[in-house]
C-alpha cells in the first residue's frame, strides 16, 4: 500500500470526527501536524463570524478571502477593520513591506470592485427572498484570465419555543475564466447546517453536518451585468439542490439509518407479513 | 508531547460508529514522525470499546459479547454472563482470546440469567444486529443491562449505532439509564446525528420479564419520539431557515434584480439597517 498523504489524511479525519466542532479538530490536527496549516485553513470551510461594518453600520460575513493579517474588510464600506495600518504595526519588525502586498491581493481593482458592489446588492435580495434574515456577504478578486469570487450567506433560527434551533453556513467560491462573449464557470459549494432540538421525552437531538457539491459551466456574457446575472443563477440553482439533498441526508436518511437499527415494528410480523403479501401476489397470478 | 495525546486521543474517543480503523489510519499518517505516540493510545482504546460497547466474537463462537466497564474483570479481562465465558481483549486489534470459565454466581446471577432471558425475546423483534448483556455490579447489589446495535454501510458512506445502559436497583426496583443513537453519513459531506435520551421508570414486579417489557416499551416510546422529532426538525427550524423559493413561488430574475431592490426599498422590506 503507499504511503497516504497527510493532507488527505486530515481531510478523511475531518470527515469523520463530529463536524459540529470542525474548528476544534482543525486546530487539533494543526497542532499535531503544523506543516498542513495553510492548506488546511484555505480548504476547510468552517461556519463564518460575523461583524458590523463601523462606516454603514451593517453586518458582514468573515472569511479567509476579505482578511489582511487580523483586519477583515467589509464588503458595504470597503474599508478594513481593524485598518490596515494599524494592524501593521501590531505586525511588528519588517511587517510593513508583506504587509502592503498582502493588501493589494485583498483589495479588487477598480472594475471588479464596482461589479463586487452590485454583487453585494444582488445577493442581499436574494438573501431577502430566501432567507428572510440573516447576513450576505460578497467578495471579489482579481485573476489573470477573469475574476474569482465568493458568495457567502449565514442565518440563525431560534425557534419560538426555545426548544430548537438551526444555523445554515452557505459558502459559494467560484472562478470566471473569460473567453471574449461567453465565460468559464467553476463553482464550489459547501452549505454547513447545524441543527439541535431537546424536550422531556425527546432528551437532546442534534444533527450537524457540510456537505459540497461542484458544478462547471459556460455561459454567455455581454457586460459586467451578465457575470453577476450568471453568477446570481448558478447558486440559486445549486442552493435549490443542496437544500433537497439536506433535507433527504438530515431527515430522511437518518430516520432511515436508526430504522435499520431498531425496527418499531416486530421483525418476525414483518415477515410474516411480506410472506402473506407474496402468497396472495402468488396466487393472483395464477 | 502529552498534549500531542491528548489530542490523538480525542480522535479516537470521537470516532464514528464502525470507522475506528480510518481514523486509527489517518492518526498514523499525520503523526509519522514521531510514531511511537500511536502506541501511547492505550487508554484512549479502552475508554472507546468500554462506552460504545464493542461488540467481539468468542474465538469458535458466533455469538456477539459486550465490552464495558460493566462485564470488564480487570487486568484487560472481561466476561459474558451468557456463554458463561471470561476472555482477554485487546483494545487496540478489538480481537477476544485466552477464554476460560466464568460462571456466574452470587445474590443476583438468578436475576442478570432471568433478564437475559426476557430480553432475548424483545432483541430478537426489534434488531436486526444486535449485543446484549446483563451483570452484577456494586457488590452484587444492582444490575446493569446493555443492548448495543451496529450496522455498517461504509461502501454506501453510512454507519449507525444505538446503545442503551439501564441500571436496575432490586431495592427500590428503580430502573434508570440512557438511550444514545450516532448515525455517520459521509458520501461529498460529514452528516452527524447525535441523540441522548435519559429514562427512569420503576418495575414493580422486579422480575427479568417486567424489566425487559419496560425497556421494550420505553425504546418504542423513544423511537416513535425520535422519528417525530425528524418531521418537527424539517418543518420547523430547517424550514425557518431557508426557503425553497421565495414568496413569489418563482425564482429570482436576475436581469431584473436591480429593481428589486428598488421594490423593497420603498416597501420598507430592506431589514436591519
Amino acid at each position: 500500500m503507499a504511503t497516504a498523504d497527510p493532507f488527505d489524511s486530515a481531510l478523511d479525519l475531518l470527515r469523520r470526527l463530529n463536524p459540529k466542532h470542525t474548528a476544534e479538530h482543525l486546530n487539533n490536527i494543526i497542532t499535531i501536524a503544523p506543516d498542513l496549516t495553510e492548506d488546511l485553513l484555505s480548504s476547510v470551510d468552517q461556519p463564518l463570524t460575523v461583524r458590523r461594518c463601523k462606516q454603514t453600520g451593517r453586518d458582514y460575513l468573515l472569511c479567509d478571502y476579505n482578511r489582511d493579517g487580523d483586519s477583515y474588510r467589509s464588503p458595504w464600506s470597503n474599508q478594513f477593520d481593524p485598518p490596515l495600518d494599524e494592524a501593521g504595526g501590531l505586525g511588528g519588525v519588517g511587517a510593513g513591506g508583506s504587509n502592503e502586498g498582502a493588501g493589494e491581493g485583498a483589495v479588487p481593482g477598480e472594475r471588479v470592485r464596482k461589479m463586487e458592489i452590485k454583487a453585494n446588492e444582488a445577493f442581499d435580495v436574494y438573501r431577502e427572498l430566501y432567507y428572510e434574515g440573516g447576513v450576505s456577504s460578497v467578495y471579489l478578486w482579481n485573476l489573470d484570465d477573469g475574476f474569482a469570487g465568493v458568495v457567502l450567506l449565514k442565518k440563525a433560527s431560534p425557534q419560538n419555543d426555545g426548544s430548537s434551533s438551526g444555523v445554515w453556513d452557505s459558502i459559494h467560491v467560484f472562478e470566471a475564466s473569460e473567453r471574449g462573449r461567453t465565460s468559464n464557470y467553476r463553482l464550489t459549494s459547501t452549505v454547513i447546517l447545524s441543527l439541535a432540538t431537546k424536550g422531556a421525552a425527546l432528551g437532546e437531538v442534534d444533527l450537524s453536518g457540510n456537505m459540497t457539491r461542484q458544478v462547471e459551466q459556460d455561459l454567455p456574457v455581454e457586460n459586467d451585468e451578465s457575470h453577476i446575472a450568471n453568477i446570481g443563477r448558478l447558486v440559486e440553482d445549486m442552493e435549490l439542490k443542496m437544500r433537497n439533498l439536506l433535507q433527504e441526508v438530515y431527515f430522511g436518511k437518518a430516520k432511515d439509518v436508526v430504522g435499520d437499527l431498531r425496527s418499531i415494528g416486530s421483525l418476525s410480523e414483518g415477515q410474516r407479513d411480506r410472506e402473506t403479501q407474496r402468497e396472495l401476489i402468488g396466487s393472483m397470478r395464477r | 508531547m502529552s498534549s500531542h495525546r491528548t489530542i490523538v486521543s480525542s480522535f479516537v474517543e470521537g470516532a464514528p460508529p464502525g470507522e475506528l480503523a480510518d481514523v486509527l489510519a489517518d492518526i498514523k499518517t499525520l503523526t509519522i514522525s514521531n510514531p511511537s505516540l500511536v502506541n501511547e493510545l492505550g487508554p484512549a482504546f479502552q475508554k472507546y470499546n468500554e462506552e460504545q460497547f464493542a461488540t467481539v466474537k468468542l474465538p469458535g463462537s458466533s455469538q456477539q459479547v459486550i465490552i464495558s466497564s460493566h462485564s470488564s474483570l480487570g487486568g484487560g479481562r472481561y466476561y459474558d454472563v451468557e456463554s458463561s465465558c471470561s476472555f482477554a481483549f485487546d483494545h487496540t486489534t478489538q480481537k477476544a482470546s485466552a477464554v476460560e470459565s466464568h460462571v456466574l454466581d452470587g445474590a443476583q446471577a438468578d436475576l442478570a440469567k432471568s433478564v437475559l432471558k426476557g430480553l432475548s425475546t424483545y432483541v430478537k423483534e426489534h434488531f436486526t444486529n444486535a449485543a446484549y448483556g446483563a451483570y452484577p455490579i456494586e457488590s452484587d447489589s444492582k444490575i446493569a443491562i446493555i443492548i448495543v446495535a451496529n450496522k455498517y454501510s461504509p461502501n454506501n458512506y453510512w454507519n449507525g449505532r444505538w446503545r442503551s445502559l439501564y441500571i436496575f436497583d432490586p431495592a427500590s426496583n428503580s430502573l434508570e439509564g440512557s438511550i444514545k443513537v450516532d448515525v455517520h453519513y459521509y458520501e461529498d459531506g460529514n452528516v452527524r446525528l447525535l441523540t441522548s435520551k435519559p429514562l427512569t421508570a420503576s418495575v414493580s414486579s422486579g422480575t427479568g420479564a417486567g424489566i425487559a417489557k419496560e425497556i421494550s416499551t420505553s425504546e418504542k416510546k423513544y423511537q416513535e419520539e425520535l422519528n417525530r422529532s425528524f418531521t418537527s426538525l424539517s418543518e420547523g427550524a430547517f424550514k425557518a431557515l431557508r426557503r425553497q423559493l421565495p414568496v413569489t413561488r418563482q425564482k429570482i430574475e436576475w436581469d431584473k434584480v436591480a429593481s428589486y431592490r428598488l421594490g423593497q426599498d420603498i416597501g420598507g422590506g430592506a431589514a436591519r439597517r
